[in-house]
């Protein structure tokens, strides 16, 4: 199947529509039910992020410590960002992050969701999904807790048991170059459950007959793979690179609690920055700059991601 | 959008609409903003003391408000224990609180958060301190004029101390034994403490580490500095201060007292400072200590009582912990930091802060007057989860369970160095903070980084010592 047989998006028409005509009384009943139950959702996303994302904007205008009225700043805080080195790393790292954690995170979850698509029994494939997903609805700050004491260099049990077998203790968390390979790691296997399980949700909407059809034009499994169920599964890989790219973007609590942004500023991400300057430094007209350059950050990728898959993304 | 003509008639809604939103939305911006203070039943008209959550068990704050309703049934109190993890996280609730209209009228605050309080939102108890100077005579006499000095700020008195805690060398008896050393003297000397490391390491095994240290202001790398003769920033004392040194304390313990300290340029670069984070490298290399971006205080009692760990810096509150984790009192000893060029020691105290938007400060005086009593203190401080600030409350029998048996070390520290002084805490505290921590972890990370790291840890001081706080 190719992209000119199956168009991504529907071409437009040549023409206008004609004016719609006044709606009857029915149809406007239909509308205002509509809007009524459109209404608190709209409302709470007005409340909850447009206006919070406004205010963002504004107070990054502004010098504030929260003690003293605000003072307007013009485009200070943003000069101050673009030559703070340590805002600087934090985007670095936090890209760096984003690349390698989302990568990693799709590769395991569709190699463990094909795997689960093959032969096997039904309670064990539920047991697997089970324990795949269980740690997304865990506490990304519990667990962070939890693995600083696994991956500690001196007392671990990660450590203790690769001396097992005569390795020598990893510094996991210490390093400046294992750190964030740690917290990559730690972040991977709490969220590929949810990756993983889109998967296998558009595995299950693919429809046999194309594969059979396939094998009886002599399609082996990996050309099976490559040239039906990848395309087929493409507008899944896009939602979940989305999701995965913009929650990336956004991690904080494992490298935080994990590293505190250290070995110096090995592991230190914007979001950190943000939390640093705002509640740590008093200073939240810089940490909302920060954060505004983080939105227009997350909006260029997800802009650029959609650009992308009008190539890469199929439809059937 | 399918049709981008827009008619007349629509436009014209459209923008009578947009009119409204605006109209609205300036009648919202000209409003009295709305705080937590205005949700029904939030505002009890209670007296609030905002505590470090974890330090106060809920039998000891309740025990602590019933003894103050006795004394003072007219005034309400409310005690609003934050759960933090340490003090940085503290005060950015405490903060988050203020943002919120919902501030405290007294909160407990640190070393770490001293000058930040005063500078910005503390009210000077000077007046109060000298118009009760009767009733507070016998506290003043109870407590170390150091501790008073380091709750100073540009002359004016902003806290009462209450507790506070020196950074001690804590050491595992069993490992002293296991290695057939002996317990250090009062006196020992930086290379003795690395002696005694070696000695520890070669008895013990793989999986054990001598020295255990955290990467933090207190307890980190200062006291080394301390030892050193140096500091983070350049230290001096503010002038004034007489008021209080004058009514409360004899000739001698005035001496070369001032109106609190002072912490201004920064001096990562000094000789001295350098000097100290080569030898922590050097018992890093050495696989004498940890990294110390590698261990925290919670996992810190674990690793020592079972022995995993030989000595590590901790103040009178590590004396309760042990004790809880099952550490019998022949088990551990303590003993005083080592020296180097001084033997001057870090300390950090704590006492309540008033807020100058409290609508009610009188109250709030008579709860720390209240606070400051030897029997309230009695009552707090019953765990040795800390040491008391009054002198007198430390006794043999305080310690007799729990050890450790050179608990002297504890108050005598004061005594004994008197050049023994508060982390250096200057309003910009938390940017100086995250640099040190930051750039110890750096110059730490391989032999030749430390005059690297230091570097560059100059210049992100001195970045940070000119913010306006």
């Amino acid at each position: 199947m190719t992209n000119t047989q199956v168009p991504a998006v529907r071409p437009r028409p040549s023409t206008p529509p004609a004016v719609a005509e006044r709606p009857s009384v029915r149809d406007r009943g239909a509308r205002l039910l509509a809007a009524l139950f459109l209404a608190p959702t709209v409302v709470g996303i007005v409340v909850f992020t447009v206006v919070p994302i406004i205010g963002s904007i504004v107070l990054s205008l502004f010098h504030w410590n929260v003690i003293d009225p605000p003072r307007f700043a013009g485009g200070a805080n943003y000069r101050t960002t673009f030559t703070d080195s340590t805002v600087l790393v934090s985007f670095r790292n936090t890209l760096l992050f984003m690349v390698l954690a989302v990568a990693l995170q799709l590769l395991i979850a569709l190699a463990l969701a094909l795997a689960l698509n093959g032969r096997m029994p039904v309670w064990l494939r539920s047991v697997f999904r089970s324990a795949f997903f269980f740690p997304l609805v865990l506490s990304a700050a519990s667990i962070s807790v939890v693995m600083k004491y696994l991956f500690n260099q001196d007392f671990g049990v990660v450590n203790w048991l690769i001396g097992l077998v005569g390795v020598a203790p990893v510094p996991w968390l210490t390093s400046e170059h294992a750190a964030m390979a740690t917290v990559i790691l730690v972040y991977v296997w709490q969220q590929f459950g949810f990756s993983f399980l889109l998967f296998v949700g558009g595995l299950n909407n693919i429809p046999k007959e194309i594969h059979e059809a396939a094998a009886l034009d002599g399609a082996t499994g990996l050309r099976k793979h490559l040239g039906i169920t990848l395309p087929l599964l493409s507008p899944t890989l896009l939602v979940a690179s989305v999701v995965g790219i913009i929650n990336a973007l956004q991690v904080f609590e494992q490298p935080y609690v994990l590293t505190d942004g250290g070995p110096g500023d090995a592991t230190r991400t914007v979001v950190m920055v943000i939390y640093e300057r705002a509640f740590e430094q008093l200073d939240f007209g810089e940490a909302s700059a920060v954060g505004v350059l983080l939105f227009v950050l997350i909006m260029a990728v997800t802009a650029l991601q959609f650009r992308l898959s009008r190539r890469f993304v199929h439809y059937q | 959008m399918t049709d981008s003509h827009l008619p007349r008639r629509t436009l014209l809604r459209y923008g009578a609409y947009g009119a409204g939103a605006a109209a609205l939305a300036a009648t919202a911006a000209s409003w009295d903003r709305l705080t937590g203070a205005d949700i029904p039943g939030r505002d009890d008209g209670s007296l609030v003391v905002a505590t470090l959550g974890s330090a106060f068990d809920p039998a000891t704050v309740d025990a602590l408000t019933k003894g103050f309703h006795r004394l003072h049934p007219d005034i309400p109190l409310r005690v609003n224990a934050v759960q933090a993890v340490d003090w940085s996280d503290f005060f950015a609730k405490i903060l988050t609180q203020i943002a919120a209209g919902t501030a405290p009228d007294l909160v407990y605050v640190a070393t770490e958060g001293v000058q930040l309080f005063a500078r910005r939102l503390g009210v000077p108890l000077d007046r109060w301190v000298r118009r009760d100077a009767a009733q507070l005579r016998e506290y003043f006499a109870d407590v170390h004029p150091s501790l008073v000095e380091s709750m100073m700020y540009e002359g004016n008195l902003y806290q009462l101390p209450m507790e506070f805690n020196a950074a001690d060398i804590y050491l595992n008896k069993q490992v002293l034994k296991r290695a057939g050393a002996g317990f250090p003297a009062a006196d020992w000397s930086r290379d003795d403490f690395t002696a005694l490391l070696r000695e520890m390491k070669r008895a013990g095994d793989a999986h054990f580490t001598p020295y255990f240290w955290t990467n933090r202001l207190w307890g980190g790398v200062v006291p080394w500095l301390f030892a050193n003769g140096t500091n983070l920033l350049k230290e001096s004392k503010a002038p004034g201060g007489s008021w209080l040194w004058d009514t409360f304390y004899p000739a001698a313990d005035r001496q070369g007292r001032g109106g609190g300290f002072r912490w201004t340029t920064p001096q990562a670069t000094a000789d001295r400072v350098e000097e100290a984070y080569d030898y922590l490298a050097s018992l890093v290399q050495e696989d004498l200590c940890t990294r110390p971006e590698g261990g925290n205080g919670s996992n810190l009692v674990g690793v020592f009582s079972t022995s995993r760990v030989g000595v590590t810096p901790a103040g009178g509150f590590w004396a309760g912990g042990l004790h809880l984790a099952g550490m019998r009192a022949a088990d551990y000893d303590v003993q005083y930091f080592p020296r180097w060029r001084t033997q001057r020691h870090q300390f950090g105290a704590a006492g309540y802060a008033l807020l100058r938007t409290s609508k009610k400060q009188e109250a709030a005086w008579e709860f720390i007057k209240y606070a400051a009593r030897k029997d309230t203190m009695t009552r707090l401080f019953q765990s040795n989860q800390t040491t008391p600030a009054r002198r007198s409350m430390l006794n043999a029998a305080r310690y007799a369970a729990s050890g450790p048996a050179h608990w002297q070390v504890f108050y005598d520290t004061l005594d004994r160095f008197p050049d023994t002084g508060p982390i250096p805490a200057p309003p910009q505290v938390a940017e100086v903070t995250d640099v040190l921590l930051k750039y110890t972890g750096t110059a730490l990370a391989s032999p030749r980084a430390v005059g690297p790291a230091l570097r560059r840890m100059q210049g992100d001081l001195e970045q940070a010592m000119e913010r306006e706080v």
